[in-house]
């Protein structure tokens, strides 16, 4: 799935982009132009980090979620407007290829996810100090549901698909920071033999270009990983000792997700390179 | 000495027997997606290490954070910072051990290096010698100068190994064009692949053991 699927007729104009200002300038500058992109990843995902974790009831818990927002704010738009504005620069000195991307469907299926659940969602909570209001229900809940066919596209995406890998690793993780005494340690003893395991089947037990298989054990041991990961952090949130200020259950799953959709995006944009 | 050791590393550590067989280097750069997570796992880590670094140092500069105490911000953020750290370093020897000789002779990596040099640095005499009296200011919106300057040098030197990082995928000065003889010397391009070649085209390829194979004028 890509945007040369839905929008067929509009390949002439794609085509032209880079040959008008601003991707003519873009184009020649365009390394240092993708940094900036990075840069802005960088500052956009250190405050959405912090902040997401604050809620979970990790990280700085001395401080309020409303004075933790209040203090991350500036940066934390910084970093969303310099990935808008720097998206789109260097979009338009690349355009045919993201055009025929499914990476990059998911890059904005991602932004759009994040941005709603950051803004929609994630705001209004931590401005709460950790309650759902109404409006911050249906942010969220709109949020997830993109970011659902977000993960759906990168699921399905074939050559793209190895990606979800950076998103599982980012979960992983999330669990290990939260994650307290005994159960900390079982979980990183079971993450760590699930690695073997995925390892054992696609180099040890299955031939070496099997494809079929391999791609069967990297799914089914994924989906365990996957299990193992939230049952652990559901786990830990069940018999942690909460923090004031702590998010309810929705606020939780809302910071959790505004985490991996802000890695899904740059994740998918990375994949735009490879496949 | 060092480049004889990183082409075993590339060409020769793990190879089997027979024309197809591959090191354990060549088989990881060749790998259908693995090195792509590695390189993707690097990249995304930054989110992390990198994100979290910034505001610890825009809290120093007295620009974020003006109300957290500044042992706060760096006891609970660090840990954060320093697990982003080491999965960068570990997927980035990954990546260095996948083309040990091409980043050698590339001049962005070289700079990195220097400023990964100038940033851990600038962490130790930050660790002994800025905060040896950091309680003193702790709690200051406005903290003392010595502060500052150690959050502007790690603010510089991170977003520079930044910068050098992304440019390592770029040719821009790639050993074998003809480029400025200075370049040429920094990336010791004569033991390269493609030699070094000047601005008027006179090319000079050496072996491993610094024997000159080729000298002469680019066709």
């Amino acid at each position: 799935m890509k945007f040369s699927i839905f929008f067929p007729h509009l390949r002439p104009w794609i085509q032209s982009l880079d040959k008008f200002w601003p991707g003519s300038m873009v184009k020649p500058n365009f390394a240092y132009w993708e940094v900036l992109h990075i840069l802005s990843l960088v500052m956009l995902g250190g405050c959405a980090i912090l902040l997401a974790l604050r809620l979970i009831g990790y990280g700085l818990t001395e401080e309020k979620p409303s004075d933790l927002y209040r203090a991350t704010r500036p940066w934390l738009l910084t970093g969303v407007i310099g990935i808008v504005v720097t998206g789109i620069l260097i979009g338009t000195a690349n355009a045919e290829r993201l055009y025929d991307s499914s990476a990059f469907l998911v890059k904005m299926l991602s932004l759009l996810s994040g941005i709603v659940l950051t803004y929609g969602a994630l705001r209004p909570i931590a401005l709460a100090d950790g309650k759902v209001t109404t409006p911050a229900l249906i942010g969220g809940v709109v949020g997830l549901l993109i970011a659902a066919y977000g993960f759906w596209v990168f699921f399905t995406g074939g050559l793209i698909t190895p990606g979800l890998f950076h998103v599982l690793t980012a979960a992983v993780l999330i669990v290990a920071f939260i994650t307290q005494g005994r159960l900390r340690l079982v979980y990183l003893v079971g993450v760590a033999l699930m690695l073997l395991a995925l390892w054992s089947a696609t180099h040890v037990f299955i031939k070496a270009g099997d494809m079929a298989h391999s791609d069967l054990a990297n799914e089914v041991l994924s989906w365990i990983l996957v299990v193992w990961v939230a049952g652990c952090a559901i786990a830990q949130g069940l018999m942690g000792r909460a923090h004031s200020g702590e998010g309810t259950l929705f606020a939780k799953v809302v910071a959790y997700a505004v985490i991996l959709v802000w890695v899904a995006g740059g994740a998918a944009g990375r994949w735009i390179a490879f496949a | 000495m060092l480049l004889t050791f990183l082409d075993w590393l590339q060409n020769g550590l793990g190879k089997g027997k027979g024309d197809d067989a591959q090191s354990w280097s060549q088989a990881l750069l060749g790998s259908l997606n693995f090195w792509n997570l590695l390189e993707g796992t690097h990249l995304l880590m930054l989110m992390l290490f990198a994100g979290t670094i910034m505001l610890v140092d825009l809290r120093l500069l007295g620009v974020a954070f003006k109300n957290t105490r500044v042992s706060v911000i760096s006891n609970k953020v660090l840990p954060l910072t320093v697990a982003g750290f080491v999965l960068m370093v570990i997927t980035g020897l990954g990546l260095f051990f996948a083309k040990p000789v091409p980043y050698y002779h590339n001049l962005w990596f070289r700079l990195k290096l220097v400023f990964l040099a100038v940033a851990m640095i600038n962490i130790v005499i930050f660790h002994y010698k800025v905060q040896r009296d950091q309680a003193a200011w702790d709690s200051a919106v406005a903290t003392p100068a010595k502060a500052k300057l150690s959050a502007v040098a790690s603010l510089a030197s991170w977003v520079l190994v930044i910068l050098m990082g992304r440019l390592i995928a770029y040719n821009f000065v790639e050993c074998g064009k003809p480029q400025a003889d200075w370049i040429n010397a920094v990336q010791a391009c004569e033991t390269s692949e493609h030699g070094a070649q000047s601005l008027d085209h006179q090319i000079i390829i050496k072996g491993l053991d610094g024997k000159i194979k080729f000298q002469g004028k680019s066709q």
